[in-house]
């Protein structure tokens, strides 16, 4: 697993206390890889809010509207909208500007993790992935 | 016998076989649970035709071709239930998108291996094929790697084509 430390998780926080448990979004076209990551959520023993699951960066963008949403977790290759393009949206949004986006994908080059990095992704983990050392990272980052 | 294409390098075949095993055996220990032991190649191309499942995913860069894992449905379902941690009774939509996301994780691990003596290289999302009478044919291969596995669950082969890319 590779992975580099980046931005501050922005839960629902009223002055200095998180008051609402966060609500997270999964992306990947693999449902097999959305049910691993769900579960991997809930063994980090963390309250959390909705946990929503789409299978593409267009979809993601759909259900983010409207929501507040503190942490997103995205695949790099799917269809339709790639997991790269939907960190650039949120990028250039100023409502998402800051949100947490960890890529988790089997893209481990290089090159592309420095893409990604560039783009703003705040943690990169490559596929294969060991449950405990994503459960520990994940757990880290939701408990900023 | 090594290649050599715009100044880089192209593994051998053992090379590339050995590439091939080292990422499918980090697929099987960190998301399987599971060791995977090598045995001898099987035959490349399937000119025999078999049922079971095909999952296929497209390669391109300095090199183009693809990566297939082959299984029986019994197999499939063994390596879904061993993902998903949860039982599976018989094909399914679930299943081949876990054996989709299988092969992902190999042929992705593959590439970045590979990655660094060819330089960079795009992948595909998967195509998985369930059903019977499955016949495989490449019209154009320079490199052909061919590993059998076998782990608890039984057998399985994984195939990478690769041909140098027209310019």
């Amino acid at each position: 697993m590779e992975s580099y430390s980046g931005r501050r998780l922005n839960g629902v926080i009223k002055g200095n206390m998180r008051t609402e448990p966060p609500n997270l979004l999964i992306v990947d076209d693999s449902t097999a890889i959305r049910k691993i990551l769900l579960r991997v959520l809930h063994q980090t023993g963390l309250e959390l809010g909705q946990v929503l699951e789409a299978g593409d960066g267009k979809e993601a963008l759909r259900l983010m509207e409207g929501r507040d949403i503190s942490l997103v977790l995205s695949d790099i290759n799917m269809p339709n909208m790639d997991g790269l393009e939907l960190l650039r949206a949120l990028r250039g949004s100023p409502q998402w500007h800051d949100l947490p986006v960890v890529m988790i994908t089997t893209e481990g080059g290089q090159a592309r993790v420095e893409e990604a990095i560039e783009l703003g992704a705040t943690s990169y983990v490559r596929k294969p992935f060991s449950a405990d050392l994503l459960r520990d990272k994940l757990a880290a980052l939701l408990s900023k | 016998m090594t290649q050599e294409q715009a100044g880089r390098v192209i593994p051998q075949q053992n090379e590339m076989a050995e590439m091939l095993f080292a990422a499918t055996q980090e697929v099987f220990t960190s998301m399987l649970g599971s060791e995977i032991q090598q045995l001898s190649a099987p035959e490349a191309e399937r000119s025999t035709p078999f049922d079971g499942v095909l999952s296929l995913i497209g390669l391109a860069g300095a090199l183009i071709g693809n990566g297939a894992l082959v299984c029986s449905a019994e197999m499939a379902c063994d390596l879904s239930s061993r993902l998903l941690c949860a039982e599976v009774s018989g094909v399914d939509e679930q299943v081949l998108d876990a054996v989709g996301e299988i092969t992902n994780m190999i042929v992705g691990g593959f590439k970045n291996l590979l990655e660094a003596h060819v330089g960079p290289l795009q992948m595909s999302i998967p195509s998985v094929i369930f059903g019977k009478n499955i016949c495989t044919r490449d019209a154009r291969a320079d490199v052909v790697v061919a590993v059998r596995c076998a782990f608890p669950g039984g057998e399985f082969d994984l195939t990478v084509r690769l041909a140098t890319a027209r310019k």
